[in-house]
């Protein structure tokens, strides 16, 4: 015991230190031989460029969403601290932020449910076809749709707001949902009444799906009912370039105040 | 000597070992499922991200010239509230609580649909950059979804008569070119249902009613 002490002690301090650093070197290396492994198999000559250019985009996107948030708020905050009193201002500060919150430009938190939609872990049969064992676009529309039909007040699908402009594009085994790439599970949250999930349980259209999807291939189904459920703010655009928004009806307006075309 | 070469050796170790744990953890969060996607399928993803970038990009741009406006306003002691008016009016307009016209489309469905094929069909317009849309005078907007089976549907509780006239403002040449396209959304519903006929005309001016669905949140409040 003693002499083993010794010689540890003995070796000199910056062996012991190289030893453990080259002992995580090979964890490293070899953690990271394992993960390029499937995909140095998979990967085109092309598609490297294009993986990356995806990344830089979302990465992009990501900041620009943040650019959006922080701007709108900064807007709030100097429409509150302008109005210096006149309650034209006011009520027109209010109104802003309702409709700003039925437009769903307002992260929100309430009772509610998330349905998580997963592929298949069925085997594929040798006469199927894959993409029928993964959870698609469609199912996703056709959950959101039936949660709305079941009472949802709004909905989010894996951290995007579902809003009046928001499309759900398939690209691959994965799917866009307002310009922004989601992969599969995709977490389908809903704000409304307790009573929704045995609503929706209920409905046709949610019995066709479950039997066409989930019975038939085995697509993942799974229900949470947390105590509250948060529904992120919308980040993007809400400019009209090709629409006029028709005559508004706004609160009564001072005499000489300025009047909406 | 001695102890100089081992401590570069110790040196040259760590900087490897720094590398690499860098290299690993971009790697790991590099996957979300983009290295399974075709070369196609990352092309047609590019092309969606850089148009929602876009969007972002003159969203950014209109809200900091607002800002700086409001924030000359604020200075000025100004209490002029067009700005607001014209945010609001915007607001209302796109989200669906006022009516919107402008140029578009119309696309004319006659023949038993399926309400998937009603969402497919918005969603597709949607994609497409529709700024508002309508079918059978009744706004769509969140909630407001079709329901029923093919020949007995309704949408938002208003039964839907044969033939579906979808109302959509947006740049109609984009709209009918998304639409029609080959292997775009008509040509698969019209394969899947072959007695279904649907026609795309653009539109120099589409009027669109506001919705009648309320909106406003009862259950849910603003997360600060």
């Amino acid at each position: 015991m003693t002499s083993l002490a010794r010689r540890v002690r003995a070796i000199p301090s910056w062996q012991v230190t190289l030893t453990v650093a080259l002992l995580a070197l090979g964890f490293l290396i070899a953690a990271q031989m394992a993960a390029e492994g499937p995909r140095v198999q998979y990967t085109s000559q092309e598609r490297t460029p294009l993986v990356s250019t995806v990344l830089d985009l979302q990465k992009q996107q990501g900041q620009l969403e943040q650019q959006v948030l922080d701007a709108r708020a900064a807007i709030a905050q100097l429409e509150a601290a302008g109005q210096g009193g006149a309650a034209v201002s006011q009520d027109l500060n209010a109104e802003l932020q309702s409709a700003q919150i039925s437009a769903g430009l307002v992260a929100m938190t309430g009772p509610g449910l998330v349905i998580e939609l997963s592929d298949s872990t069925v085997p594929v049969p040798a006469d199927g076809n894959e993409q029928d064992y993964l959870a698609s676009g469609a199912d996703v529309l056709t959950v959101v749709d039936q949660l709305w039909a079941a009472g949802a007040e709004g909905i989010a699908i894996n951290g995007e707001r579902v809003v009046v402009s928001t499309a759900v594009v398939d690209i691959g085994g994965s799917v866009v949902v307002n310009g922004a790439y989601v992969a599969a599970p995709y977490q389908i949250t809903a704000l409304g009444p307790a009573s929704m999930l045995d609503t929706l349980t209920h409905l046709p259209g949610f019995v066709d799906f479950m039997h066409a999807r989930q019975v038939a291939y085995g697509i993942g189904v799974a229900v949470a009912t947390p105590d509250s459920v948060d529904l992120p703010a919308y980040a993007g655009s809400v400019i009209l370039r090709y629409g006029r928004p028709q005559a508004t009806p706004l609160p009564s307006v001072a005499p000489g105040a300025m009047a909406v075309p | 000597m001695r102890r100089g070469r081992g401590r570069a050796a110790v040196a040259l170790v760590l900087v490897l070992l720094g590398f690499l744990v860098v290299v690993q953890a971009r790697s790991q969060a590099q996957d979300q499922g983009l290295s399974q996607l075709s070369v196609q399928d990352l092309t047609e993803l590019v092309a969606n991200v850089t148009t929602r970038n876009n969007q972002l990009r003159d969203e950014v741009a209109t809200l900091q010239q607002q800002r700086q406006a409001l924030a000359a306003a604020v200075q000025r002691g100004d209490t002029s509230t067009t700005q607001m008016r014209s945010d609001l009016s915007q607001i209302l307009g796109w989200s669906g609580v006022v009516g919107v016209a402008g140029q578009g489309v119309q696309v004319t469905a006659a023949g038993p649909l399926p309400p998937l094929a009603i969402t497919q069909l918005v969603n597709e317009l949607r994609n497409a950059g529709a700024e508002a849309i309508a079918v059978n005078g009744v706004r769509i907007v969140p909630g407001v979804v079709a329901t029923g089976e093919a020949g007995n549907l309704s949408v938002g509780g208003t039964p839907l008569a044969s033939p579906l006239v979808f109302l959509a403002v947006g740049q109609p040449e984009t709209l009918a070119g998304s639409l029609s396209r080959a292997g775009g959304i008509i040509a698969q519903l019209t394969a899947q249902y072959p007695s279904v006929t649907i026609r795309v005309d653009a539109e120099d001016l589409v009027t669109l009613p506001a919705t009648t669905r309320v909106l406003a949140p009862t259950l849910g409040r603003p997360r600060l």
